[in-house]
C-alpha cells in the first residue's frame, strides 16, 4: 500500500517565535523527498509535527485520505529513523526490531520470523542477541532502519540519520537506505543539512529557510536553475552580480554592472532577461582572462590550486568575486584581468529586494 | 615526582580513613569475639534474647516498609517532575531539596506536633467528633514509618528525577512512533530503564532507615526501639559496651550485605552494561 | 524524557509535595504560638519562644560549637579530600581501584556505628578531648562529599589544560591553584555546602562524641525535648530552616539547584 503525504498550510510556534510559516508540501506515493536546510530552518519541526510529537498552530497533515493532524503519535503508523538511533538500550537487537510488531499484537512466533527476515535484509542476523551498547554506529543505524521498516509503515521518515557516522559509512548507508526505500516503494520524508546527501538520495528536495520552503524540485533543477538568490547561494553560486539592461538587439542583451562593466548575454541561452536582474555564477562560471576583453575588470588576489584549475579571489567594482583561470597560464596576485561569464554555467535571477 | 604526587596527595585522606574509621570499627567488631564465654557468645546471647531479636526484625520490617513506600511515592513524583517545564521543575526540585537540607531532628520533630496527643490530627478528629478521646499515635511503628518516609522521600525524588531525566527523549518517541500506547511505553521502556536508579534509591533508603537513630528515638521511644536506639541505649545508658558492639557488628554486616547484593543486582539489571 | 502527564498523576504529585512541605509550615506556625505547649494552628502570636532560645545559655553555646565543628570539620575534609580527589582523577589509571572505595567508606559504615567506634577508640582510648574528637569525626563523616563531589568536577576537567600551563612554565602547585582550582570551583562550593549541612545537622555521630559541657545544637535540641515540650524547639527549628534557606539561596546563585539531581 503506497500513499501520498500532504502537508497543508502548516504553521508552528515555539513560544512567540514562529518556526514554520504556512508551509505546504506533498510527497507522492513511493517518492522520497528531502527537507534540506541549516539548523533552525524548520525542517526538524516539520518532521516532528508529521510524527505527532509537536502540535502545529494551524494546518493539516494527511497521509493518503487519513487526516493525522490531531492523531496521537503512537496511532500514526509512521516509521521513524532517529539521528541518535534511539535504540532501546535494555532490549536486544531482535527485541528492538520486533518492538513495533509487539505493539501491533503480532504473535511471538510471527514476530521472530518477520524481525528475523528484516535483520537478514540489513545484514545483522548474526547480532540478533546483542544489546545496542555492543554495536558500532553503522550497525546501530541498520537496527534503527530495520526497526522502522519491519512495521511496513505507509510513511518512512528520517531525521538526519547519517550525521553521526563517518564519511565512508555515510555514503554506503545512504545507498542502502535508498535501495531499501525503492524496493519497498515506501513514501519517505528525509531531513538533512547535508546537500550532497539530500541530492544523492532524493527524488525531490525542498530547500528550506526560516520556516519556509524556498524551492522544491529535483536535484538537477536545483543545482542548475535555482529559483532565487537564497537557493543559488545554497547550491554554491558564489558570485551574484546585479546588472541593468542597457540595450536589447533581438535575442542579445547588453547589460551593465556597477562600475560600468558591460556584458553581452543571449536570451537564447538564459530565456527572457528582465531589465534588472542578477547573474549567478560559480567560480567555474567566471573565466579569468589576462587579455583585455568584454567582461568585469578585476585585480587578482590570492591564487589557490584546485587541481583542474586555479582559483582567484578578485576585487572588482561590483565587489569581491571568485573566478577560475586555466592551468596553462598561472597569474600573479596584483595582475589586472578581466572576468568573462561562461554562459552555460550561469543563470539569471530576479534582483534581491 | 609523579610517583610522589599520586601517592602523597592521597596519603592524608587514606591515613584519616584508616586511623579514624577502619581501625576503630574493626576494633569494635573484634571485641565482640574476644569474650570469656567463647568467640560467638555475645551473638548467641543476642539471638537468644526475644527482646533483641524482636528489635532486629522490627528494624528490618520498618526499613523494608519505608523503602517500599518511598520507592512508589518517590517514583511517582520524580516521573511527574521529569516532564515538568523548566521553571516549574526548578520549583519542584527546590521543594524537594529544602526538606532534605533541613535536619533530621527538625523533620522528625514536626511529626511530634502532628501526631501528638494535642497534635493536629487528634485536634481535627476530636473537633470533627469522629473520636471522643485523642488517639495515641506516637511511639507506634506507624509513627516511626511515617516520619521515616517523610525523611527519605526527598532523597528518592532527587535520585529518580536524575535517572528519569537521563532517559533520552528520542527513545520514548521511538517507542510511540512504533505504535506503543503511553502505558506500554511506560511499562516496556521507561520502567526497565529506570531500574538501576530504583535500586540505587532503594539502597540509600534502606541503609538510611535501617541505621537511623534520631527518628526512632523521637517517634518510637523505648517502646519501638530499633537497632540504632538499641546500640545507643546499650552503650550510653547501660554501659554494656560488648552488647553495643555486638549490635554494631550486626548492623555493619547487614548493611554491607544489602549494599553488596543490591549493587550486584543493579549491575545485572543495568541495560547499558555490555 | 517528555510525555503528557495524566491529571491524576499530577494531583497525586501535588499531595506528595503537600506531605513534604506541610510539616515544615506547621513547625513555623507552632513557633509563634502563645501557648506553653506545642500546637498548630498557633493560638495567639508571640516572639517569646524566639527570645527564649537566646535566653537559654545551652542553645547559645551549642550553636557556637556546632558552627565551629561544621566549619573546621568541613575545612579539614576539603583539605585532605581535594588532593585525594585530584590524584584519583589525574592518576586514574595508575592508582588502585580500592583507593576510591576507601574514601566512600564513611557512607557505607552506619553512622551510629562509626560514632560509637570513635568514642571507644579516640575519645576514651586515646583520651582526645571532646571538641577535637567532634571535629575529626565530622571531617571523616563528610569526607565522601569532598572526594566525590569535587571528583565529579575533576572528571569533567580536561587535564591537557593543566599540561599546557606547565609547558608554558607554570610550576605544578601554582598551576593547581591558578588553573585547576578555578575550573572546579563549582564542585568545591557544592562539596562545602553539602558537607557543612550534613555536619551541622548530624546526630548519629555527635550523640556519642559530645560530652558534659560541650554539645552540638541538634543534641541539645534532643535533650531539651526530653524535658520540655514547648514551642522553643519549634523556634530553634525555624532558625535552622532560615539557615537552610540562606544556603539554598547561595547554591541557587552560584550553581543552580538542578545540580543536585546530577
Amino acid at each position: 500500500m503506497t500513499v501520498s503525504l500532504t502537508i497543508e498550510n502548516l504553521s508552528a510556534h515555539y513560544g512567540s517565535t514562529q518556526v514554520l510559516k504556512d508551509l505546504s508540501l506533498s510527497v507522492a506515493a513511493g517518492e522520497l523527498v528531502s527537507l534540506l536546510g541549516s539548523s533552525g530552518c524548520g525542517k526538524t519541526t516539520t518532521l516532528r509535527i508529521v510524527a505527532g510529537f509537536l502540535q502545529p498552530t494551524s494546518g493539516h497533515v494527511r497521509l493518503g485520505d487519513r487526516d493525522l493532524t490531531t492523531l496521537a503519535a503512537h496511532a500514526r503508523d509512521i516509521g521513524l529513523v532517529f539521528q541518535n538511533y534511539a535504540l532501546f538500550p535494555h532490549l536486544t537487537v531482535m527485541d528492538n526490531v520486533s518492538f513495533g510488531l509487539k505493539q501491533r499484537g503480532v504473535a511471538k512466533a510471527d514476530r521472530l520470523v518477520r524481525a528475523g527476515a528484516m535483520l537478514e535484509r540489513v545484514g545483522l542476523s548474526a547480532l540478533a542477541d546483542r544489546l545496542p551498547s555492543a554495536l558500532s554506529g553503522g550497525q546501530k543505524q541498520r537496527v534503527a532502519l530495520a526497526r522502522a521498516l519491519v512495521i511496513e509503515p505507509p510513511l518512512l521518515m528520517f531525521d538526519e540519520p547519517l550525521s553521526n557516522l563517518d564519511a565512508k559509512l555515510r555514503v554506503d548507508m545512504r545507498v542502502e537506505i535508498r535501495q531499501l526505500q525503492k524496493a519497498n516503494g515506501t513514501t519517505s520524508l528525509y531531513v538533512t543539512h547535508d546537500q550532497e546527501e539530500a541530492f544523492s538520495i532524493s527524488d525531490r528536495v525542498a530547500i528550506m529557510n526560516a520556516g519556509r520552503i524556498m524551492q522544491l524540485d529535483t536535484p538537477e533543477v536545483l543545482y542548475q536553475k535555482p529559483a532565487n538568490a537564497f537557493v543559488a547561494r545554497f547550491v554554491g553560486f558564489e558570485n551574484l552580480i546585479p546588472l541593468t539592461v542597457k540595450a536589447r538587439d533581438g535575442a542579445n542583451v547588453t547589460a551593465e554592472a556597477a562600475g560600468g562593466a558591460s556584458l553581452n548575454l543571449s536570451q537564447d541561452i538564459f530565456g527572457a532577461i528582465p531589465d534588472r536582474f542578477m547573474l549567478a555564477a560559480r567560480a567555474d562560471g567566471l573565466a579569468v582572462k589576462a587579455v583585455a576583453g568584454k567582461g568585469i575588470a578585476a585585480t587578482l588576489g590570492t591564487r589557490t590550486y584546485l587541481g583542474r584549475a586555479y582559483q582567484y579571489q578578485c576585487s572588482t567594482a561590483v565587489g569581491d568575486l571568485v573566478a577560475n583561470g586555466t592551468l596553462s597560464e598561472p597569474l600573479e596576485p596584483g595582475t589586472a584581468a578581466v572576468l568573462e561569464p561562461v554562459a552555460e554555467q550561469c543563470c539569471i535571477l530576479a534582483p534581491e529586494a | 615526582m609523579n610517583k610522589f604526587a599520586k601517592w602523597g596527595l592521597t596519603l592524608p585522606a587514606t591515613i584519616a580513613v584508616i586511623v579514624l574509621l577502619l581501625v576503630p570499627v574493626i576494633l569494635t567488631i573484634a571485641t565482640t569475639f574476644d569474650e570469656p564465654k567463647g568467640p560467638f557468645s555475645t551473638y548467641a546471647a543476642f539471638f537468644n534474647s526475644g527482646f533483641r531479636v524482636n528489635i532486629l526484625t522490627r528494624t528490618l520490617r520498618i526499613a523494608l516498609i519505608t523503602t517500599s513506600i518511598s520507592l512508589v511515592v518517590g517514583f511517582l513524583a520524580a516521573y511527574v517532575i521529569a516532564q515538568m517545564p523548566g521553571r516549574l521543575k526548578s520549583l519542584a526540585i527546590i521543594a524537594a531539596v529544602f526538606p532534605l537540607l533541613t535536619g533530621v531532628v527538625v523533620r522528625s520533630f514536626a511529626w511530634l506536633i502532628i501526631l501528638g496527643k494535642n497534635g493536629i490530627v487528634n485536634d481535627a478528629l476530636t473537633g470533627l467528633g469522629i473520636i471522643a478521646e485523642p488517639l495515641s499515635m506516637l511511639y507506634t511503628e506507624g509513627s516511626v514509618i511515617v516520619a521515616m518516609v517523610y525523611l527519605f522521600v526527598p532523597l528518592m525524588i532527587l535520585t529518580l528525577t536524575g535517572v528519569l531525566e537521563g532517559i533520552p527523549r528520542d527513545v520514548i518517541e521511538a517507542s510511540s512512533s512504533l505504535g506503543a500506547k503511553p502505558v506500554a511505553t511506560f511499562l516496556q521502556v521507561i520502567l526497565p530503564l529506570a531500574v538501576p536508579g530504583l535500586i540505587v534509591g532503594a539502597v540509600l533508603v534502606f541503609t538510611g532507615s535501617f541505621t537511623s537513630y534520631a527518628t526512632p528515638q523521637l517517634l518510637g521511644g523505648e517502646r519501638q526501639m530499633m537497632m540504632g536506639t538499641l546500640l545507643y541505649q546499650r552503650a550510653m545508658v547501660t554501659f554494656d559496651w560488648v552488647g553495643a558492639s555486638t549490635v554494631a557488628a550486626i548492623m555493619v554486616v547487614i548493611t554491607i550485605a544489602i549494599v553488596a547484593i543490591m549493587s550486584r543486582m543493579a549491575r545485572r539489571l543495568n541495560p547499558m552494561a555490555v | 524524557m517528555t510525555a503528557r502527564i495524566h491529571p491524576v498523576l499530577g494531583i497525586l504529585t501535588g499531595i506528595v509535595f503537600l506531605f513534604l512541605l506541610a510539616p515544615l509550615v506547621i513547625i513555623v506556625g507552632a513557633a509563634f504560638s502563645d501557648t506553653s505547649y506545642l500546637t498548630f494552628p498557633p493560638r495567639g502570636l508571640t516572639f517569646h519562644w524566639f527570645a527564649n532560645i537566646f535566653a537559654i545559655e545551652a542553645f547559645r553555646t551549642t550553636a557556637v560549637t556546632s558552627l565551629e565543628v561544621a566549619f573546621l570539620g568541613t575545612g579539614l575534609s576539603l583539605l585532605i579530600g581535594v588532593p585525594a580527589a585530584y590524584a584519583l582523577n589525574r592518576y586514574r589509571v595508575e592508582l588502585p581501584k580500592w583507593l576510591a572505595t576507601l574514601f566512600v567508606l564513611p557512607i557505607l559504615v552506619p553512622e551510629i556505628v562509626f560514632g560509637f567506634s570513635l568514642l571507644k577508640s579516640i575519645t576514651i582510648g586515646l583520651g582526645l578531648p571532646v571538641l577535637p574528637s567532634l571535629i575529626l569525626g565530622h571531617a571523616l563523616l563528610v569526607l565522601p562529599y569532598s572526594v566525590r563531589v569535587v571528583g565529579a568536577s575533576l572528571a569533567a576537567f580536561d587535564f591537557s589544560v593543566e599540561e599546557a600551563a606547565i609547558s608554558l612554565g607554570c610550576p605544578p602547585v601554582k598551576t593547581f591553584l591558578t588553573v585547576v582550582l578555578p575550573n572546579i570551583r563549582a564542585g568545591v562550593i557544592a562539596a562545602f555546602i553539602l558537607a557543612f549541612i550534613t555536619s551541622i545537622n548530624d546526630v548519629s555521630v555527635s550523640v556519642f562524641l559530645t560530652g558534659p559541657g560541650i554539645s552540638t545544637l541538634p543534641i541539645q535540641i534532643l535533650a531539651h525535648m526530653e524535658q520540655f515540650f514547648d514551642p522553643t524547639i519549634a523556634s530553634v527549628s525555624v532558625l535552622l530552616m532560615l539557615v537552610t534557606v540562606g544556603v539554598m539561596a547561595i547554591v541557587e546563585a552560584t550553581l543552580g539547584l538542578t545540580f543536585l539531581t546530577k
